[in-house]
């Protein structure tokens, strides 16, 4: 007999087997709460737009900022304030609009297709977050060049010894470290978190992928 | 009216709960994660049920709703992989008509079945419960050819695990 007969055939004589569950033991678990990994995709995705937003905030309102302000660079601060805020608010609304899709009465594959959209939502925020921090610090190391009377003379000071390459090599060579070393933890942090949450989705959708080929 | 939608939700899965013990049965190995997954089903199930328009009958629901919970929405928690536990729950349920041969196949089926990955398990399960490939390729969100095709890799599979 083919061994799925055999399996049906048992699989059938087990049905008064299971336990019985009352009622009242069902009401009570529909009182309690989900613990699904959408509700955790939610709760970290809300703080990870909380924790760029606050970065945001921080860098605005620390001493450099100030230094900042003082420089003429209002010019490019104001419209990279702004876009800043239009992407955040893009964003989430992709974010709200895929995870409200989000339904547990969908088919297995468009299920995990709109948990992971939702997903990509925000890693493209992070990427533009990324993006926008490394443009910054090449902007704030131009006004700093182009304004900043103590680095100019700083800067004079290094040519007129003809050390200006070494000048400019320590400054940006500091910044890639610092940059680098911040992107860093980051990758390694996400790299954590969704590995264990999204490894077994990501490998059961890539499962029913493989079927369509 | 909430009143009267817990109690008829709660009505007919304790009429149905046979559907969701079984889903757990194939994804879980012991007794905790067991009564874990079915916890987490029945709330899917909870959630869901205000959009359950009764176009579709409250068992084929369960089915995709069950599975879903299982396959993507279920975070395992450590306790239960711990495979060695399984052969205690598994083979609680035993059959006194069937020879010792029979049996000692029964076992490795289900020890074999335990072993695929969570979309077989999922064809495996709608073929048990005699669904047919159209509901499987509409659960699973695959085409019937597909469906198809898969099953007979399944079968292969169970085939090659029995007999290596």
């Amino acid at each position: 007999m083919d061994e799925l007969e055999l399996l049906k055939k048992d699989w059938k004589k087990g049905e008064d087997n299971y336990p019985k569950l009352t009622y009242n033991e069902i009401y009570k678990m529909i009182l309690k709460k989900s613990s699904s990994i959408v509700k955790w995709i939610f709760i970290i995705s809300l703080l990870e737009f909380a924790f760029w937003t606050g970065i945001s905030f921080l860098l605005k309102d620390n001493k450099n900022a100030k230094h900042f302000d003082e420089l003429e660079s209002d010019f490019l601060l104001i419209p990279f304030t702004i876009l800043g805020y239009v992407v955040l608010a893009y964003f989430f609304y992709l974010f709200y609009r895929n995870y409200r899709r989000i339904s547990v009465t969908d088919s297995a594959k468009v299920l995990m297709e709109n948990i992971l959209k939702t997903r990509r939502t925000v890693k493209q925020y992070v990427a533009f977050n990324l993006i926008f921090m490394i443009a910054s610090a090449v902007i704030a190391l131009y006004i700093e060049f182009s304004q900043n009377e103590d680095v100019i003379s700083k800067v004079e000071l290094a040519s007129a010894n003809g050390e200006a390459f070494t000048f400019y090599a320590k400054i940006i060579g500091l910044t890639i470290v610092t940059l680098g070393g911040a992107i860093l933890v980051l990758l390694g942090f996400y790299w954590l978190i969704y590995g264990i949450l999204l490894k077994r989705l990501n490998n059961n959708y890539r499962e029913l992928k493989k079927l369509e080929v | 009216m909430d009143k009267q939608l817990e109690h008829s939700f709660v009505e007919q899965l304790e009429k149905h709960q046979n559907i969701v013990h079984k889903v757990c049965r194939l994804y879980t190995n012991n007794q905790e994660a067991h009564n874990d997954l079915f916890q987490e089903i029945t709330i899917q199930l909870w959630k869901a049920y205000p959009k359950f328009r009764g176009d579709s009958k409250f068992s084929t629901w369960m089915y995709r709703v069950g599975l879903n919970t299982a396959i993507t929405l279920y975070r395992k928690s450590k306790r239960s992989i711990k495979t060695q536990e399984f052969e205690s729950i598994q083979f609680k349920i035993k059959s006194e008509e069937y020879d010792d041969t029979e049996e000692q196949q029964l076992k490795l089926l289900y020890k074999a079945v335990h072993q695929l990955n969570d979309i077989e398990k999922a064809l495996v399960f709608l073929y048990l419960e005699d669904k047919n490939y159209s509901e499987i390729s509409e659960t699973l969100g695959i085409t019937e050819v597909n469906a198809r095709v898969k099953m007979n890799r399944v079968k292969t599979k169970l085939k090659t695990i029995l007999n290596p």
